[in-house]
């Protein structure tokens, strides 16, 4: 061992690098990338043209415009639901925080499908709070609210989960000097705590949509899968396959599989500048 | 550092872009001016509905009414489909691969009028079980038992969300029973259960519908799978280099399929188009389209005579020969399979 470190020392090459990283490549190879690029390739066997018309059927496009939508409301209400609970939870210390924190996170292990039965029970036709809807004439489950109802659960503890920590850790002097030169709560917030939160903002609210778009195990339960109406992109997907249109199905998961490309992209690299600028401020 | 100073706004005007490009949710391709006929159907109904029987009845009611009558569907197993509008979606009409489904219905109070008055007891089509083996048939079968010997590979589709899984073991347990009684003149139920406990031995993939069965089997996995003979045939016109061929049994299932309005969501309104569309379903010209997609007609045996590509059965039974689906159920899916066969696996 010391040998190989002395030569490593003289020739100034590291046989760890190059191993270490071909065996970290060697191992994502057929558990991430081959599975990825086999969607690629099957979604463009017959060729781009038809790639393309499998993308714009109508009902494609309405299945990734109903998926970024609803995503896109469930990742407001998070992010804003997770902002204050961060707040609440961190700046006040009551007798049962510890329980509400754990019962924040707990939709991370739920199973999907639990959640979309947990929803069904509770709004659907016979269940208490649906009864009360339909007596209205007023109907949320299998409708483009109940697949936002469904995003809202399982994505709930992400936001929260990054914006969390960094109030935790965000030194409180700038606060408690925004303080003494007569800010009011609300400007302190504003103008001291609301900016060094801007990356964790961005960072969860991208985690929370990435997560909302790929959705599948709650929305089949609670949004009735209907073409045009209530089938997200995902629902699509699993439409076609069923259907045994398997180039269909890939079209759209390349889709989002391109997407969520661009939001991890976007994750990295705008999470540099965005706690520099903070810093700055 | 111009760039430098721009990032934040740049960054609200790229979020408040997001904001519009996402904040409303899309509009139905469908919606708009006419009526619309929302119909849930067990999974393998979508091709003969979608490419024959809506356009024709869409084209047929606006040279009538000069109305568009616009079609909105949702395809999934059987039961799956039925406990989705026992749970609240507003299906108008579902057509069903079990009479038990539609009974469900009828239980629920979403159905309150009586489909047995419509044509042909609301049966609307009917098909054969038959057996999908791969290319060449290397696994040497020729008939339901032979699903049970050692080593064969199987996909079933699961009995508790799939209509057709239902039927697959009606025809199977059938099958021996009539083998049984041609050969010794009684039937013999305790042979009967031995095979079908030895063939679920050899399942190893339970899909919730028979069309996700037919696509697992399509992508290459297990040696055979049980399906209705309309869906065999489509796949085999539908690619042409796919590794299947068709195996008929001596003696199977037809199964038949009801039709059901589901009254509750039927506003008094759209009552004429559903009950003309009804009508329809029975009409020669739809029974011919069906048949053109591989069904087989309800209404009229000699239309069947027109699609070649269906075999001939030689002792062909149906769900009477169970006693209805009334005595089917408990008797058969329950009393045998569920307690006979799959606890003891």
């Amino acid at each position: 061992m010391v040998k190989v470190s002395a030569v490593r020392h003289v020739r100034g090459f590291d046989v760890a690098r190059p191993l270490s990283i071909s065996v970290m490549l060697a191992i994502m190879l057929p558990l991430v990338i081959l599975p990825l690029l086999s969607i690629f390739l099957y979604g463009t066997k017959n060729g781009l043209g038809s790639f393309w018309s499998a993308l714009i059927a109508p009902e494609a496009i309405f299945a990734l415009k109903l998926s970024m939508a609803t995503s896109f409301w469930a990742t407001v209400f998070n992010v804003i639901f997770g902002l204050f609970a961060a707040y609440v939870l961190s700046r006040y210390d009551f007798y049962g925080r510890n329980a509400v924190i754990v019962t924040i996170s707990l939709p991370t292990a739920i199973p999907t499908a639990v959640a979309g039965f947990a929803l069904l029970l509770l709004w659907g036709p016979n269940a208490t709070l649906g009864r009360l809807l339909n007596m209205q004439g007023f109907q949320l489950m299998f409708t483009p609210y109940a697949i936002i109802l469904a995003n809202i659960f399982v994505t709930f503890p992400l936001a929260f989960g990054v914006i969390k920590p960094v109030f935790d850790t965000m030194s409180r002097s700038l606060e408690e000097a925004s303080a003494t030169i007569g800010a009011t709560r609300w400007q302190t917030f504003w103008y001291v705590t609301l900016p060094n939160l801007r990356g964790a903002i961005v960072g969860g609210a991208l985690l929370t949509f990435a997560r909302a778009v790929g959705e599948f195990g709650s929305t089949i339960l609670v949004s009735g899968n209907l073409a045009g109406h209530t089938q997200t992109a995902p629902l699509y997907i699993f439409a076609k396959f069923n259907e045994g249109q398997i180039e269909a199905a890939n079209a759209i998961a390349i889709v989002l599989a391109l997407l969520s490309f661009v939001i991890f992209s976007v994750l990295f690299f705008a999470r540099d500048w965005l706690e520099f600028e903070a810093q700055e401020v | 550092m111009w760039l430098e100073r721009m990032r934040f706004p740049l960054m609200v005007l790229a979020v408040l872009a997001l904001l519009l490009a996402n904040a409303c949710l899309p509009k139905s391709p469908s919606e708009g001016g006419g009526i619309n006929i929302t119909l849930y159907g067990f999974s393998i109904m979508k091709e003969s509905l979608e490419k024959a029987i809506y356009p024709a009845f869409s084209a047929k009611w606006k040279q009538e009414h000069g109305v568009d009558v616009r079609f909105t569907s949702s395809f999934a197993g059987s039961e799956t489909v039925t406990n989705q509008i026992l749970q609240g979606v507003k299906a108008q009409i579902a057509i069903l691969s079990i009479e038990r489904d539609a009974q469900r219905l009828k239980q629920g109070g979403f159905i309150t009028s009586d489909w047995h008055a419509l044509p042909q007891k609301g049966i609307v089509n009917k098909t054969p079980f038959v057996i999908l083996v791969r290319k060449g048939n290397p696994k040497g079968i020729h008939d339901f038992n032979d699903l049970a010997k050692p080593g064969i590979r199987l996909i079933h589709p699961d009995p508790i969300s799939s209509g057709g899984a239902q039927w697959s073991i009606l025809a199977i347990y059938g099958s021996e029973l009539k083998k049984s009684e041609k050969e010794t003149g009684g039937a013999d139920h305790a042979r009967a259960l031995q095979i079908l406990q030895a063939i679920w031995h050899n399942v190893f993939s339970t899909p919730a519908s028979a069309r996700e069965a037919r696509t697992t089997f399509e992508l290459g996995n297990g040696d055979a799978l049980v399906t209705y003979e309309l869906d065999a045939l489509l796949m085999k016109q539908g690619n042409s280099k796919v590794d299947a061929e068709i195996v008929i049994p001596e003696a199977t299932i037809f199964s038949e399929h009801p039709t059901v309005v589901i009254d509750r969501n039927v506003p008094p309104s759209d009552r004429p188009v559903i009950d003309a569309f009804m009508q329809y379903l029975w009409s020669e010209e739809a029974q011919r389209a069906f048949v053109k997609y591989n069904f087989r007609s309800s209404t009229n045996d000699g239309l069947n005579q027109e699609n070649k590509e269906l075999a001939t059965i030689k002792y062909p039974f149906t769900v009477d020969y169970f006693g209805g689906w009334d005595k089917a159920y408990p008797e058969v899916i329950e009393g045998v399979f569920r307690d006979l066969v799959q606890k003891r696996k």
